[in-house]
């Protein structure tokens, strides 16, 4: 049985149609980030998933439960945590009696565990919390009923980078312990770093749901490479070379006010023209490693290429 | 169960004690200000009261004020009592839904495992922590006033009026939850009710006599009556029994309607 299973979901609104025709299955155990820019239609699901609104076309089920049947998501709620995009909890109160609203429904076994790793400040009232601290006491009620599931919409949105590694630390932990999750974000960076799949949303639609590995091969490694000479672009055509911008610098430039004008680089950094070129590579990296030594490298650099440049081609292409 | 309501009742413990002082304190000026009031003007008041304008007289329940009942009646109870306090629990009332959707926290709430009924219902409970303590204060405070200036009051009358008055206020506070439950804005939900509470209010005595009077039929002060409970001793268990009706219905159209919502 799938933890969620999206069938032909739509949301129409009216002016806007938030989510269209949308299938997917987040499988159990799984780490599925839901992906897209702002205003994609994410929090739309995320909300129709939790019960909060109703869809106008199709359906969805949580844990194997009917997200349109009240009963039923209730008893599937019991099994689920949520954090939303934006936790909100009432001003007057303190983080502790927040907590304590929320173990007294559905429980908190989990509590102090989840106190030591992410630490708001219990005994102060919400008014005087920052949105990092909303940010961790939402994290904390998320998780503290040991739930199967937990959806979280833009999670990491509002920690600052210690707490987000800690957060990604906290995840892969949890998927080792056969935790399902759903998360959705714009940042892709987090993304990759947790989930095993992704779904792409784009305007409503669903671009793509592929495992990141897949995705990160496809689009293969960012490379940036310093030459000695004046080469042109055409140096490094071969398969799998996408989007080549070569730019050549005079060097020794410096050197030349000492009047040597000596043409042959005895330090490479220093002397003569330099050709840096950018491209993303998908072929074989034999071939590139082949090509490469023909040349007299100054600087190379090899990174896996960026998730931004991978959606730009599920967002970019078909834009007008 | 009852976590939600607990929770909410908790937190209207502070704002319950300033209004339980307050009308407890004015209720104590009223009645410690009655025996000089009557002394000082004797029985022509009410042949003053008599040149006013009938609908103005009503609108402000005034039937006599040479008596310790009637006064309370119509100063005390009429307008402080019936109005501003019935528009209170309107005004707590509307936010209870309204305000949670505008600031984004009703997602919490929803995402725990309990109905959408159950929510609207305990917090709606929770209103039950002023409106208990305001109908246990207020009747001690005027009758051990009253005892105090040597004016005292009928206690049976003044608890029975005060019983009748608890459907009375439900029926203010379920108009301010079906008015949370249909706006997503907490002020704008506490704007409507309260002008349409207000407007029944008054409609109710100023339409008397008019071709509009059918109009009062659905105003809450007509089921209430401070002067009839308090100084002729008339009890009208059926009136509280329609208000009773109305208030429970209100709640539950608040309930359906909140079921049917799409939060966003």
């Amino acid at each position: 049985m799938a933890a969620i299973e999206v069938t032909g979901l739509t949301k129409d609104y009216g002016t806007v149609l938030a989510n269209d025709d949308l299938t997917f299955e987040v499988a159990e155990g799984e780490v599925f980030g839901y992906l897209g820019p702002n205003g994609a239609g994410k929090t739309t699901t995320i909300r129709t998933l939790m019960g909060f609104q109703s869809p106008t076309g199709g359906s969805a089920t949580v844990l194997g439960n009917d997200v349109t049947d009240e009963s039923a998501l209730i008893a599937a709620k019991r099994r689920v945590g949520f954090l939303p995009s934006n936790p909100a909890f009432d001003e007057q109160v303190t983080g502790r009696e927040i907590l304590d609203l929320h173990a007294s429904i559905k429980g908190d076994e989990r509590r102090e565990e989840l106190l030591s790793v992410f630490d708001p400040p219990l005994d102060r009232k919400i008014r005087a919390y920052s949105t990092g601290n909303v940010q961790k006491l939402g994290l904390v009620q998320a998780f503290m009923h040991d739930p199967d599931l937990v959806v979280m919409d833009e999670p990491t949105s509002g920690l600052d980078p210690l707490m987000q590694r800690k957060f990604n630390e906290f995840v892969d932990a949890e998927k080792a312990d056969g935790l399902t999750v759903f998360l959705s974000s714009h940042v892709l960076s987090e993304v990759r770093r947790v989930c095993d799949r992704v779904g792409v949303l784009r305007q409503g639609r669903l671009v793509t749901t592929e495992r990141i590995e897949d995705l990160l091969d496809r689009t293969g490694k960012f490379i940036r490479v310093r030459v000695a000479g004046d080469v042109g672009s055409d140096a490094f055509a071969l398969d799998g070379v996408h989007d080549v911008v070569c730019s050549t610098t005079e060097g020794g430039e410096a050197d030349d006010s000492d009047g040597t004008g000596d043409e042959a680089p005895d330090d490479a950094t220093t002397d003569g023209p330099v050709t840096e070129c950018t491209f993303t590579f998908t072929g074989d990296v034999n071939d590139l490693v082949t090509r490469l030594g023909e040349h007299r490298l100054v600087d190379l650099d090899v990174e896996e290429a960026p998730l931004e440049e991978v959606f730009m081609r599920f967002y970019g292409e078909t834009d007008v | 169960m009852f976590e939600i309501a607990r929770f909410e009742g908790r937190h209207r413990v502070r704002g319950t004690a300033l209004v339980t002082v307050a009308l407890g304190g004015f209720s104590l000026l009223y009645v410690v200000l009655f025996p000089t009031f009557a002394e000082s003007l004797g029985t022509d008041i009410d042949e003053l009261l008599a040149a006013y304008p009938a609908a103005l007289q009503k609108a402000f329940g005034i039937q006599t004020l040479t008596s310790m009942e009637g006064f309370l009646a119509s100063e005390l109870y009429t307008f402080f009592w019936m109005l501003i306090i019935g528009l209170y629990f309107a005004y707590s009332a509307a936010a209870l839904v309204a305000a949670e959707v505008e600031r984004e926290r009703m997602d919490m709430l929803l995402s725990l495992p309990v109905s959408r009924a159950r929510i609207v219902l305990e917090k709606f409970a929770s209103l039950f922590v002023p409106l208990l303590a305001l109908t246990v204060v207020v009747p001690t405070v005027v009758y051990a006033g009253s005892v105090a200036v040597d004016y005292p009051v009928d206690p049976v009358a003044l608890v029975v009026f005060h019983a009748l008055s608890v459907p009375y206020l439900l029926v203010f506070a379920s108009v301010g939850l079906v008015a949370s439950v249909v706006f997503d804005r907490a002020s704008l939900a506490q704007r409507a009710s309260l002008g349409l509470l207000t407007g029944l209010f008054f409609a109710e005595s100023l339409l008397t006599d008019t071709d509009y009077e059918v109009v009062g039929v659905v105003s809450p002060s007509r089921y209430l009556d401070p002067n009839a409970v308090l100084i002729d001793g008339e009890y009208a268990v059926v009136d509280a029994v329609v208000l009773t009706v109305a208030a429970v219905a209100l709640v539950a159209l608040a309930v359906v309607l909140f079921r049917r919502k799409d939060i966003e």
